[in-house]
């Protein structure tokens, strides 16, 4: 019988989900059959998804300023015309988003606009959960970029293929064969002995990394347990190297969502084999306060991705990646009793790259058909955008892996 | 595309070939048991061809929670309805889900026990003397009350007065439950704010107060409690702009679950919770703020800030008293009206027997075991002490799913090591806030645990999500700090220190493991220590290779 670390060296193996040694098999057999062309078609691309996590209010950061019914639903809330950044005679960005701003002058940027699903859920957890699936109905299995992952999966297996810049393996990087790697803090990212870091080769840890070789792989969460401990090691020791001798081409600024872009720039000027990245930027549930909060957390985002774009770029490696956000809902068209809003439908997603081909696609929603007591109806299904990024940029076919062939959108320069 | 292709039905059938190796797997475990100390355990490890599928994951356990069926694992389970026979395993189980884990004495007398006293035991708590914790408490005189001269510890010292709670208290199962509250009736310290860190230790002892008794009893009191009032916005909500926090997240969260209600209800409800208010901590007088520096005003009402316990009080004049329709009811309801109305909703026990199951026992159950329980929540009148009752007496919580079932949570990865191997934590070792203590990074939060501090309303969502490369360090680490903090000695094991190596994994084991350890890891466990000079060194290592272990991280 083949032991588990045979599939594991293989690159095969379950981690999201525990396993048995029966479909271990069928992964090494489905890994057997799989095509080997699909990993040299996609060449190295990079997709960096950036979760806006709490309901980030598009309406305010691509504001369609030119709809009197948008100052009209938002007399408090509503951004005066002469501070926003036009793009065009009916579209301008928020007045923090100069980096971004900048780059869409230089051609480089894409906003979908109306991006939603068919009923939408405006429980934060359950709508979350559908963009992490890429299924409303939550019947696909994993996550949508952990199937991604999956079907790009080749024989050299780096820890870093699908990475979270934080402490956990998000959902939607959730995935059947690829073990994902989660790294908070690169200082903390390895085996400490006495307050010590030390290499894993040191007695200790090497002794407590047998016992992980050793647990029976047929045990409960045998697969889960064993993959984590070689990941962490594996990706500890590539990070280490790299993370010595990584100069950030630019100053990040002083953020933990900088850091996480910071990192994910690091393994890509690395080599580290990365190509899906993930990190999170949190706190856009804006039911108060959003006049102060909103525009900080959009100068964040702003500075986070501009530094990001131009360390990449100065490392030349800004070719091979594109950046897109999400988030799991938008925000009420009204804005409420405390001048904010509360939770919405459509929202919109920003991409970011030397690959795209800059425009702002998809329909604007209108700001008075309105659904569900004063909501957006979504114009673009999510779906469509997950289908472009993952054929049109990652260079796989999606239909496997978004359960049918959802139409694609232009906002990729051809090839 | 997911290689396991075949729909997983639920309920699940278990494949026949796996019922066979299941009770292969439960004589193994009738015939082993824990050794005693000193003694070479039998090692209850699988054959090759034997052995169980790894239960599911953390995401099912949160999204279980949801109405909605979520995405099925396409692995076959261990079986539900094999059950481990060995008595002491099974009271090894019992007192990790119960409670935190038992000491060898305290399995040792469980397993002695009928399956209804030992359950009994835990369960019927309220008459069980607890004074050797509350001295413990008093002599450790936690800082529970902001002072602007110890802020940094404040936080530390609450999470450390929870741990030495569950650590020593001589009624686990209340400690389980009150740390199952806190992840369902969530509140976050951070959205309270550090001067009213108070607040939360009040919600705790709450909590705690109604740990095993009538759901509607619990909801009504933290309904009004000041932190969660303060944390869901209910303090804003007004006639003129009721908030649909609170009611939003107390449907979606609390109690029913999404899919049970509409947002007409989030919105009626809304109205109903109005006027709810909190009484407001005293200004200083006039006389007094003249005698005072502006620092010294800030300090001393910072001071009545951080010491006032604020007490409910309902505004009329804010209150929207008219008519409302709310799950198909109509009348002038107020916000206890509300919770009345929720808690006869069938959804409501389906929702609180299914989270009780999954934090006790195993995640994603199967809807028909957890009807049984829905029989007892009805016929109790919403007892949360016979709901509990009736999951520890089934057969199910026993079963193969369940033993090892769930991946450890950091606290329980603490408190069972305290618990197992007898630790003193009256002296100064590092349990939480490492930070503060060490001025490097705070391993404790790194494991993605912070008491006080659930990452969200939605709370941990725990299950395989513990597990990732960034928290398999942290909690290795988190052992290190804690085993070997520096510039002390190392944590000390009277019981293990003076074994040679072998009988001393061997009783490292049988108290942190059940005794169950792969032989090639005793072996390399045995080949290191042997190498140290120090009994106490050698104890530590010994621990802490143990309580790293891939066996340990499973409870």
């Amino acid at each position: 019988m083949l032991s588990r670390r045979d599939f594991v060296k293989g690159g095969v193996a379950l981690v999201s989900i525990g396993t048995t040694a029966n479909s271990l098999l069928k992964g090494a057999v489905a890994f057997a059959a799989q095509n080997p062309a699909l990993a040299q078609a996609s060449s190295g691309k990079i997709l960096v998804l950036v979760q806006l996590a709490g309901g980030n209010d598009f309406t305010n950061t691509l504001v369609p300023y030119a709809d009197p019914a948008y100052y009209a639903a938002r007399p408090t809330l509503g951004t005066p015309a002469e501070t926003l950044l036009k793009l065009d005679d009916s579209a301008a960005l928020a007045p923090q988003l100069t980096g971004l701003k900048g780059l869409w002058d230089e051609g480089r940027v894409a906003f979908v606009r109306g991006v939603g699903y068919p009923n939408q859920n405006y429980s934060h957890f359950k709508s979350m959960a559908i963009w992490e699936a890429g299924d409303p109905e939550l019947k696909l299995d994993h996550g949508w970029l952990g199937r991604t992952l999956d079907s790009m999966e080749s024989e050299a297996h780096d820890p870093f293929f699908g990475f979270n810049a934080g402490g956990s393996t998000p959902p939607a990087l959730r995935s059947e064969h690829v073990p994902v790697t989660a790294v908070a803090n690169p200082n903390d990212f390895g085996f400490r002995e006495r307050g010590q870091a030390v290499q894993p080769t040191a007695a200790r840890s090497s002794t407590l990394m047998k016992l992980y070789e050793e647990y029976p792989a047929n045990s409960p969460f045998g697969v889960l347990l064993e993959t984590t401990a070689e990941t962490a090691v594996s990706a500890s020791t590539s990070l280490a190297a790299v993370h010595q001798a990584y100069v950030p081409a630019v100053e990040y600024p002083d953020s933990s969502f900088a850091s996480g872009l910071k990192l994910i720039a690091e393994t890509i000027a690395g080599g580290l084999g990365i190509r899906v990245g993930h990190v999170t930027l949190g706190g856009f549930d804006t039911h108060t306060n959003q006049q102060e909060d909103h525009p900080a957390l959009l100068q964040t985002l702003d500075e986070g991705l501009t530094a990001f774009y131009r360390d990449l770029a100065a490392h030349g490696r800004a070719d091979d990646v594109v950046v897109a956000t999400w988030t799991e809902f938008s925000r009420r068209v009204e804005e409420n009793a405390n001048g904010s809003t509360d939770h919405g439908s459509a929202g919109g997603m920003i991409v970011l790259g030397n690959g795209v081909q800059r425009g702002i696609y998809g329909d604007q929603p209108s700001l008075t058909n309105l659904i569900d007591r004063g909501n957006l109806l979504y114009t673009v299904d999510f779906r469509s955008v997950y289908a472009t990024l993952i054929e049109k940029w990652l260079g796989v076919p999606s239909s496997d892996l978004m359960g049918q062939q959802w139409p694609t959108l232009p906002i990729f320069r051809a090839a | 595309m997911p290689v396991d292709e075949e729909p997983v039905a639920r309920p699940e059938k278990t494949p026949g070939f796996l019922q066979r190796r299941s009770t292969r797997r439960a004589v193994v475990m009738g015939t082993a048991g824990i050794a005693a100390a000193g003694a070479t355990a039998a090692v209850i490890g699988l054959t090759a061809e034997g052995g169980a599928a790894s239960p599911v994951s953390g995401d099912v356990e949160r999204t279980a929670l949801l109405s909605t069926t979520p995405a099925a694992p396409a692995t076959p389970r261990p079986s539900s309805t094999a059950v481990v026979t060995d008595a002491r395993l099974r009271a090894a189980h019992l007192l990790r889900r119960a409670g935190f884990g038992g000491s060898l004495a305290e399995i040792e007398e469980f397993a002695g026990l009928s399956r209804e006293e030992a359950v009994s035991q835990l369960v019927d708590f309220d008459q069980v003397d607890n004074s050797a914790l509350d001295a413990r408490i008093t002599a450790a005189n936690f800082q529970l009350t902001y002072t602007a001269s110890a802020r940094g510890q404040l936080i530390a010292d609450m999470q450390k007065w929870w741990l030495t709670r569950m650590a020593y208290t001589a009624r686990p199962l209340e400690e389980r439950l009150t740390l199952i509250w806190h992840s369902l009736l969530t509140s976050q310290i951070s959205k309270i704010g550090g001067q009213r860190a108070s607040w939360m230790v009040w919600q705790n002892e709450l909590f705690r107060k109604h740990a095993a008794g009538r759901f509607d009893d619990l909801v009504q009191a933290v309904a009004k409690d000041p932190a969660m009032m303060m944390y869901l916005d209910s303090v804003e909500s007004s006639k003129e702009h009721p908030n649909e926090n609170f009611p939003r997240e107390l449907m979606e969260l609390y109690t029913m679950g999404e899919g049970n209600y509409s947002e007409d209800d989030v919105r009626e409800s809304a109205r109903a919770f109005t006027g709810w208010r909190l009484s407001r901590p005293p200004f200083l007088s006039r006389e007094e703020r003249a005698k005072l520096s502006d620092a010294e005003r800030l300090e001393r009402q910072m001071e009545i800030i951080s010491t006032y316990r604020p007490d409910f009080v309902f505004d009329a004049r804010e209150h929207d008293s008219g008519e409302k329709t709310f799950l198909g009811k109509t009348g002038m309801f107020n916000g206890e009206d509300i919770i009345a109305i929720i808690m006869e909703q069938a959804a409501t026990g389906r929702y609180v027997c299914a989270r009780l199951w999954s934090e006790l026992a195993y995640a994603d159950p199967e809807p028909e075991l957890i009807e049984r329980f829905e029989g007892v929540w009805k016929n109790s009148g919403h007892s949360i002490r016979e709901v509990v009752r009736a999951i520890l007496l089934s057969d199910e919580f026993y079963s193969e799913r369940a033993y090892r079932g769930k991946v450890r949570s950091p606290v329980e990865l603490l408190v069972g090591l305290v618990r197992g191997t007898e630790i003193d934590l009256s002296r100064d070792v590092a349990i939480a806030g490492g930070a503060a203590r060490t001025g490097r990074s705070n391993f404790y939060s790194g494991m993605d645990q912070v008491l006080f501090e659930p990452p969200n309303v939605a709370g941990w969502a725990g299950g395989t999500g513990w597990l990732s490369s960034s928290t398999f360090f942290a909690r290795a680490n988190f052992l290190d700090e804690f085993l070997f903090p520096r510039g002390r000695g190392v944590v000390t094991f009277p019981a293990l220190a003076g074994l040679p190596a072998d009988a001393m994994v061997s009783a490292a084991a049988d108290r942190l493991v059940d005794g169950d350890l792969a032989a090639a890891s005793r072996t390399a466990i045995s080949v290191l220590v042997d190498g140290i000079r120090n009994p106490d060194e050698r104890a530590a290592t010994a621990v802490y290779l143990v309580a790293a272990s891939p066996e340990f991280q499973l409870i």
